[in-house]
C-alpha cells in the first residue's frame, strides 16, 4: 500500500483540510494531527446518538457508568466524553448524560500493579464526573443475594465466614491455568461493573473496547467455548445482566487509539497505565500465556496492514443473533450468561465422548456454563460439597 | 520419578501423554479410548444404518488411513452392518500421486476392502496436467480447487453409493471455524461445523445424480496428534502428504492460531469446534429449530479442503491483501455516501484514491445468505445456475483459456508487504509451556 511509510507521509498534506501536513496515515488517508483527533472524535460521537440532550429528560439526568482501566482505550473514552459534555453543557446549559466512572481494583490478584496516583489524577484532569475505586471482592459483597456465585469459592460451605478479600484469593489460588485466571478474573470485574452500575442508578454501561479489541475477544471467547456467548459479547444493546452495554470506540482501531493518546494536547500519556510491549512479549515466551495473550498479539499484528479484516470481523461477529427463547434461559452462576436449555457443564453435546448424552436437565439448576466449566472444572467445585 | 500408571486401567505403565486431556494412560487405554471416542460419535449422531454402503475418502494419508482402519474395526466390533469401500481420486499430476495411491493399494489389501480409484479423466474429461497445459500455471489452481469438492462426490454417484465419510477431523474444523471468523462468513462457518452435509430435501429427479449424497466426518472430534499416536501405535500403513505448498493467508493463520491455541490449554480445539456449533445456531437466516447442525440445513458443497496440491500461481498473504482491499474500498464508498448524504449541498467529496465508489456498499463482498439451488447442467448443489465445475469446464472445453476466473472469490493476486508481519506475529506467538 502507498504511503504508508512515515517518510512519505511527511511530504503530503493533510487529505481533509488540505492546509497542514500530515502526521499520519489513516486507513490509506493521510491526515494532520487536527483532523486525526477530529475523525476519531466524531467515530465515537456518533455512536453515542441515543444519548443526545434532546432525548433526555430535563428533571431526570441519564447516568451511564464508564469503567477505566487505565488503558489507552478507556482513557480516550474518557477525554472524548468529557469534551464532548463540556461542549453540550456550554451550547445548551445542561448534557444528554452524566458520567459515573469506576475502578476496578484487581491487584490483589493481578499484576502489574497500578500506579496509585492514576485515578486521582484522571479526577484533576477531568473533575466534573463522579468517580469511584472498588476492590475486586467486593463483587461477593454486590451480589450477596446470589449465593450461586458465592458456592464456587472452594470450601465455601465449611468457611461461612471468611472474609470477601479471602474468597477472591481462594477462587484464584484454586484455578490451575493463566487462561483460568485471567477468564474468571474478567467475569468477575465484569459483574462487579454491571452491579455497580444497578445500584448507582446507572442505566447503561460504556465500555472502552476497539474495535481491534472486539475482534480479540470474538476469537479468543471462541476459543474458550464461548461461542454461545457472542451476541451479547459484541453487540450493542440491552445485555443479558438487565441493563444496556455500548461500545462507543468500536470503530477505532487500537494502533489509532495509542496515536490518540499520543496526539492529544495535552497528551493523555501521564494517564495511561499500559505494560510496556516488552512485557507482553516476555511473557509469551512461559506458560503464563493466556488465550486473550495470544488473540491480542495477532489481532494487532493484523491490524498493522490489514485494518478492515479487523472491523469485518467484529461485523461479522455482531451479526449473530441471540438465541430464540434466551431470555428465558437459566444463568450461568460465574459469567451470568443465559445457558440454552440449562445445559450446564461440557457434557452433553457431540463432542462429548464419556457421559454420553444423558446428562439430565434440572429445571433451574445452578451451574457453569461450558466456557466456565473449562476455567473452573466441575471437580472443583462438587469436590467442596462433600468435604 | 516414579513411573506413573494408566489413569484408565490403573494397572499398566502409562506411556502416552494424551493429547486432548493430558491424561497419562497405557498403549492397549489409549487405543480402546480413541475407537470408543469415534464409535460414540457415529452412534450418537446416527451417522451410519445397517445395509448403507460407504466409500471412504482415501488418500493415503494419515486421516483416511485412520478412519478406514477404525472403521473396519469399529463395523466388526459393533456389528454396524454397513459396507466399507475405499474411493480415491487421481487429479492426473504426473508423479503427483503416484506414492499415495500404492499406499491406498496395500490399505485396500491390508484392510480387504474394495478400491475404485477415478481420474479427473473419468469424472471431467480432463486431467489436471491437460488443464495446466491448456490455461497455463496461473490459475490452475482454482480448476484444481474446484474440481476437488466435487470429485468425491461424482466419484460416488458413479458407483451408485449415497454416503461418503472423509477423514476430516478435530483440527481441521476448529481450524475452519476461525478462519470463517477472520474471512467473515457465517454462512460457510456454519456449514462446515456440522458433522453430516448432505441434502436429502433437495431431491433431484435423477436417482443416479450426485446431489443426493451425504458426507459425513466421524473423526469431528478426534484430534490430529492422537489420530497419529494411532496410527503409529497401531503401525498403521500411511504416506505423510505434508503438503508443501502454503496454504492461503486465512487458513494458515488459522492453523498457526489453533497450534499455539492447543499448546496454551489442550482442550481449546474442541472448545472451538463447540464455540462453531453453537454460533452456527445464532447465523440469522439459518434453520432456526437445528441451527444449520441438522442435514436438512446443509448443503453437501464442502469448502474446508485444505490447501490447493498444485498452488503455483499462489502467493502467501494474497487472499488477505485482496480482501483488505475490498473491504477498504467497501468503507470507502460507505462513508462517502454518508457525507454525501450529510453535506448534501456541498460537493461531494473528493474520490480517494481515484476509486468511484459504486453507491453505498457497507456489508462485505458476500450477502449473508445464499440460496442453495442446483446446477442446470450437472445438478451438483450450487448457489448459481450453472456450477463452478461446470462453468470450468464450459470455459475448457471451449478450447481457449479462460482469462478472468469470476468463481473463486479469492483468486490469488498481487501481495504485499504486509503480509510477512503477520507472518512473523504468528512465529513470535509460538511459544512453549511445559
Ligand atoms: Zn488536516
Ligand atoms: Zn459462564
Ligand atoms: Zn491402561
Ligand atoms: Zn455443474
Amino acid at each position: 500500500m502507498p504511503g504508508k511509510h512515515v517518510g512519505a507521509v511527511a511530504e503530503q498534506p493533510c487529505r481533509r483540510c488540505r492546509d497542514n501536513p500530515s502526521v499520519l496515515v489513516v486507513r490509506t488517508e493521510p491526515l494532520c494531527r487536527d483532523c486525526f483527533l477530529k475523525y476519531v472524535h466524531t467515530k465515537v460521537i456518533k455512536r453515542m446518538e441515543s444519548f443526545r440532550v434532546r432525548f433526555s429528560d430535563t428533571d431526570q439526568q441519564r447516568r451511564i457508568l464508564l469503567p477505566i482501566s487505565f488503558g489507552v482505550s478507556s482513557v480516550t473514552l474518557l477525554s472524548i466524553l468529557d469534551q464532548h459534555l463540556r461542549t453540550q453543557a456550554a451550547k445548551t446549559r445542561r448534557t444528554g448524560f452524566s458520567l459515573q466512572v469506576l475502578f476496578v481494583d484487581s491487584s490483589s490478584v493481578e499484576d502489574p500493579p497500578l500506579d496509585d496516583h492514576l485515578l486521582a489524577k484522571v479526577q484533576e484532569q477531568y473533575p466534573d464526573h463522579q468517580y469511584a475505586s472498588l476492590p475486586l471482592h467486593d463483587v461477593f459483597r454486590l451480589v450477596d443475594k446470589d449465593t450461586a456465585l458465592l458456592t464456587l469459592v472452594p470450601d465455601f460451605r465449611t468457611k461461612k465466614d471468611i472474609s470477601a478479600p479471602e474468597q477472591l484469593s481462594s477462587l484464584i489460588n484454586s484455578l490451575t491455568s493463566a487462561t483460568a485466571r485471567a477468564d474468571v478474573i474478567s467475569s468477575l470485574k465484569t459483574r462487579l461493573v454491571v452491579e455497580h452500575a444497578k445500584s448507582s442508578g446507572c442505566e447503561g454501561v460504556l465500555w472502552g473496547d476497539s474495535t481491534t479489541n472486539l475482534a480479540q475477544k470474538t476469537l479468543s471467547e471462541t476459543a474458550k467455548g464461548r461461542g454461545f456467548s457472542l451476541p451479547w459479547q459484541v453487540a450493542e444493546g440491552e445485555s443479558p445482566y438487565g441493563i444496556t452495554f455500548n461500545y462507543p470506540l468500536r470503530d477505532v482501531l487500537k494502533k489509532e487509539l495509542v496515536s490518540f493518546v499520543e496526539l492529544s494536547e495535552p497528551s493523555l500519556s501521564p494517564l495511561v497505565h499500559e505494560p510496556s510491549l516488552g512485557a507482553t512479549q516476555a511473557s509469551m515466551s512461559s506458560k503464563n500465556t493466556t488465550i486473550d495473550d495470544l488473540m491480542k498479539q495477532y489481532f494487532e499484528s493484523v491490524e498493522e496492514n490489514f485494518p478492515s479484516i479487523v472491523s469485518n470481523v467484529v461485523r461479522t461477529s455482531s451479526k449473530l443473533a441471540p438465541a430464540p427463547g434466551s431470555r428465558s434461559d437459566p444463568h450461568c452462576s460465574l459469567c451470568h450468561m443465559p445457558v440454552v436449555g440449562g445445559r450446564f457443564g461440557i457434557h452433553g453435546w457431540g463432542g462429548d465422548q464419556e457421559d454420553g448424552l444423558e446428562t439430565p436437565i434440572i429445571e433451574g439448576a445452578e451451574g457453569l456454563c461450558y466456557g466456565c466449566t473449562r476455567s473452573i472444572p466441575r471437580t472443583a467445585t462438587t469436590s467442596n460439597e462433600t468435604s | 520419578m516414579a513411573p506413573s500408571p494408566c489413569a484408565i486401567c490403573k494397572t499398566n505403565r502409562a506411556l502416552i501423554l494424551r493429547p486432548k486431556d493430558h491424561s497419562k494412560l497405557c498403549k492397549p487405554c489409549f487405543i480402546s479410548v480413541f475407537e470408543t471416542e469415534i464409535h460414540h460419535t457415529i452412534t450418537t449422531n446416527k451417522l451410519f444404518h445397517r445395509g448403507e454402503q460407504i466409500a471412504i475418502g482415501a488418500s493415503g494419508g494419515k486421516d483416511s488411513t485412520v478412519l478406514a482402519s477404525v472403521l473396519k474395526t469399529l463395523n466388526e466390533r459393533y456389528d454396524y452392518g454397513v459396507d466399507l469401500i475405499l474411493l480415491s481420486i487421481d487429479e492426473g499430476i504426473k508423479g503427483y500421486r503416484d506414492d499415495s495411491l500404492e499406499t491406498v493399494k496395500r490399505n485396500a489389501q491390508q484392510y480387504d476392502m474394495p478400491l475404485t480409484i477415478l481420474g479427473y479423466d473419468e469424472l471431467y474429461g480432463w486431467t489436471m496436467d491437460q488443464v495446466v497445459e491448456q490455461v497455463g500455471k496461473k490459475g490452475n489452481c482454482t480448476y484444481c480447487g474446484v474440481f476437488r469438492r466435487q470429485a468425491l462426490d461424482r466419484g460416488a454417484a458413479r458407483l451408485g453409493v449415497k454416503h461418503v465419510v472423509t477423514g476430516h477431523n478435530a483440527d481441521d474444523v476448529a481450524e475452519t471455524v476461525l478462519m470463517n471468523l477472520l474471512r467473515g462468513d457465517l454462512p460457510r462457518l456454519s456449514r462446515t461445523t456440522s458433522i453430516i452435509t448432505s441434502t436429502p430435501s433437495a431431491v433431484s429427479t435423477d436417482p443416479n445424480s450426485h446431489t443426493n449424497i451425504k458426507r459425513s466426518k466421524p473423526l469431528k472430534y478426534a484430534y490430529e496428534k492422537e489420530i497419529v499416536l494411532y496410527a503409529h501405535h497401531k503401525s498403521l500403513d500411511y504416506f505423510s502428504t505434508e503438503c508443501i505448498y502454503s496454504p492461503e493467508a486465512f487458513r494458515g493463520s488459522a492453523r498457526a492460531l489453533i497450534k499455539n491455541l492447543e499448546r496454551v490449554r489442550p482442550s481449546a480445539i474442541l472448545d472451538v469446534v463447540r464455540s462453531g456449533e453453537d454460533m452456527a445456531k445464532l447465523v440469522p437466516g439459518s434453520d432456526e429449530g437445528c441451527g444449520g447442525v441438522c442435514a436438512s440445513a446443509v448443503p453437501a458443497a464442502e469448502e474446508e479442503e485444505g490447501g490447493c496440491g498444485s498452488s503455483n500461481g499462489r502467493t502467501a498473504g494474497g487472499e488477505m491483501a485482496t480482501m483488505e482491499q475490498q473491504l477498504a474500498q467497501n468503507e470507502v464508498a460507505a462513508e462517502n455516501g454518508l457525507e454525501v448524504e450529510i453535506k448534501s449541498s456541498t460537493l461531494s467529496a473528493p474520490s480517494r484514491k481515484g476509486k468511484k465508489p459504486k453507491g453505498v456498499a457497507p456489508s462485505p463482498r458476500k450477502a449473508p445468505k445464499q440460496v442453495m439451488g442446483q446446477c442446470k447442467r450437472c445438478g451438483y448443489l450450487s448457489s448459481q445456475d450453472v456450477c463452478k465445475a461446470c462453468v470450468l469446464l464450459e470455459g475448457l472445453n471451449k478450447n481457449r483459456p479462460k482469462h478472468s476466473i469470476q468463481v473463486d472469490d479469492y483468486a490469488q493476486e498481487n501481495t504485499t508487504s504486509g503480509v510477512h508481519s503477520v507472518t512473523n506475529g504468528l512465529k513470535k506467538t509460538h511459544i512453549e509451556v511445559d
